[in-house]
């Protein structure tokens, strides 16, 4: 019996068959992500409809899947819109000042974490990993920002932040996992941590530096949370997505009464939607691989 | 005199500092680390007092009278303070998981599917909303939900009439399991897609020629192999029960469901931050949820390392 089957096996390996043939299922498989996609595109999809719509399009509700009229007064309103411009203009200062300011503090000491031991080495180890599991809460983490003086600043969504803790890990462990005779071997030539930092390791970890610049970015695009709780008061300093959600927050406030709507303010949400979403869907597809990368090793090594 | 230099020689301070000086750099580095981790993370840690303390602004923490544990009294006495703790509860492990369920379903999908440019294709629109904020996704809720929204449109059209849906909370409860799956089913996938195609693939043709159906060889060969990572992940997400996903419920909700799904993070907004509660009744609710939140990760990890599986502590 066995030895039957043995022979009867193709001297070709049977992985190539495996490849080329498509079967049934494979079909059904394909159709249920297809499915699956086109349930992620469709609120885009539903979005844009509204965003592109008049109001009285939107009303008689004809949007069923596809628009009826052209209207793009939605788009003017949002390219004149001040709060809107006023936000991408905050949310452009994060972006490029945050996330350098972040990635420098957090390269760095993930850098001085990753050599050998120095003195003092655990302590500071230990002292940063009991705050991945302790903290104190959002109360008093509050009014330490209004003791520093920092409430209503925009300074509050960028200083509080040096260090993300989880990709500092992701560096350190990137630095550790490098050839520790090059740093030795510079050493014996006389070069101190901080030229063998910058000359060596900084050059060979640009891909991870890549990786982990893209993640704070993207936190600084989508960064809200500071604003709503720190900066209550000064309207000129929200960030793109706060005055998103403030617009959002205005239009489902009358949920109650589906009728009492003041302007066509769900035109213009869609479209501020879009006016924040359009530049990382550019992105996204090019830069997918250093995400993808960046979660994959974080997990791994983690 | 030689014995005073030996002595001098072998002195551990001296030592040390030589030792420190080597590495005056790296400790230069640490330095801002060290700064931020204690102003951000421990003096927070310190204002934890504010719990046990009948706090005023104008005394500070320490100056501010002891009121013992007076303000948990006040937290447990609060009706809704537990309704917001069962919701956490609920939200929380729900989410867990639905959430390793859907990831894992994905990966195998992707997996399974040979077109090579499809499944590009899809892995990059389905990891996609992952980074949108909660605040782009609760926009696409109300342009599907809303009165004159998709979903309304429709059933209107097939003479259904309009729903209310977003003054429902029922629908609200759904609503967050369905939009947590529709923002991180696709990213999480992505890890176990990974550890997927690190399974050997002499397994696999071994199975083949054993004539293995595909669904075995996913049961046998696929699943085995995803089991540490899938242990993994579901220890480090169990600590996060107890967030529930401030974000999304604050972005999702609105003035009329607040209260039905608020969630022990929401409620400390919305009753020490933005509301009258005192900052020590809110710092009283933060410590007990970081007390058992705590807890929590000890006991899955104990449980994890009890079926011999690798921990995380």
């Amino acid at each position: 019996m066995r030895k039957d089957r043995l022979e009867r096996l193709p001297l070709r390996p049977r992985r190539s068959s495996r490849e080329t043939k498509i079967q049934a299922i494979d079909i059904i498989i394909c159709i249920i992500l297809v499915t699956y996609a086109l349930l992620i595109l469709f609120p885009f999809w539903s979005a844009f409809v509204i965003s592109i719509s008049s109001e009285e399009a939107y009303l008689q509700n004809n949007l069923l899947l596809w628009p009826t009229d052209l209207d793009l007064s939605s788009y003017k309103k949002v390219f004149t819109n001040d709060a809107l411009w006023g936000g991408f203009g905050i949310t452009m200062i994060l972006l490029i000042g945050g996330t350098l300011y972040q990635l420098f503090f957090t390269v760095i000491t993930g850098y001085a974490l990753s050599r050998k031991n120095w003195t003092g080495k655990n302590l500071v180890m230990n002292m940063i990993l009991v705050t991945m599991f302790f903290g104190g809460g959002m109360v008093p983490y509050y009014y330490l920002i209004r003791d520093l003086g920092m409430m209503n600043t925009i300074w509050v969504m960028i200083i509080p932040g040096a260090i993300d803790t989880f990709n500092m890990l992701l560096m350190r462990n990137y630095f550790a996992s490098l050839p520790a005779e090059m740093e030795e071997s510079a050493k014996i030539d006389g070069a101190n941590d901080i030229v063998v930092f910058v000359k060596i390791f900084l050059p060979l970890s640009l891909p991870m530096l890549a990786t982990i610049g893209l993640f704070f970015a993207v936190g600084n695009w989508n960064s809200w949370y500071n604003a709503m709780l720190f900066i209550p008061d000064k309207k000129e300093l929200w960030p793109l997505q706060m005055v998103l959600k403030n617009l959002i927050s205005k239009v489902s406030s009358n949920i109650e009464n589906p009728d009492a709507r003041e302007g066509y303010s769900e035109g213009l949400t869609m479209a501020s939607i879009f006016f924040t979403i359009v530049p990382m869907m550019c992105f996204y597809p090019f830069l997918q691989r250093f995400f993808v990368k960046g979660i994959v090793v974080g997990a791994i090594k983690g | 005199m030689e014995l005073v230099t030996i002595a001098k020689r072998n002195n551990p301070f001296k030592k040390l500092k030589a030792k420190m000086w080597r590495s005056k750099y790296l400790m230069l580095m640490i330095l801002p680390a060290i700064v931020f981790y204690i102003i951000f993370n421990y003096i927070p840690m310190y204002g934890v007092l504010m719990a046990f303390k009948n706090f005023k602004p104008k005394l500070g923490i320490w100056g501010s009278p002891w009121n013992g544990v007076d303000n948990f009294i006040r937290v447990f006495e609060e009706p809704k303070f537990w309704d917001a703790f069962r919701n956490t509860l609920i939200i929380g492990s729900i989410k867990v998981i639905i959430g390793f369920l859907g990831a894992v379903l994905v990966a195998l999908l992707l997996n399974e599917l040979r077109m090579r440019r499809t499944k590009k294709t899809i892995q990059t629109i389905v990891t996609f909303p992952h980074f949108l904020s909660w605040v782009v996704v609760s926009g696409f809720v109300f342009s599907l939900f809303s009165y004159y929204g998709a979903i309304n449109s429709l059933t209107n059209f097939m003479g259904g009439g309009r729903t209310n849906y977003l003054t429902d909370k029922y629908f609200f409860f759904g609503l967050i399991f369905a939009s947590d799956i529709w923002k991180e089913a696709g990213w999480g996938s992505i890890i176990y897609l990974a550890t997927m195609a690190g399974i050997p693939q002499d397994q696999y043709e071994a199975a083949d020629i054993d004539g293995a159906t595909r669904l075995q060889k996913i049961w046998h060969i696929t699943l085995p192999g995803i089991k540490a990572t899938a242990i993994l992940l579901l220890i480090m997400s169990v600590g996060g029960v107890l967030s529930a996903g401030f974000d999304q419920i604050l972005n999702l909700g609105n003035k009329l469901v607040r209260d039905d799904i608020a969630i022990i993070d929401t409620y400390i907004y919305y009753h020490a931050i933005v509301g009258s509660d005192s900052a020590g009744v809110g710092t009283a609710i933060g410590l007990f949820k970081s007390v058992i939140g705590f807890t929590l990760v000890i006991v899955t990890d104990r449980i994890a390392k009890a079926c011999g599986e690798r921990g995380i502590i």
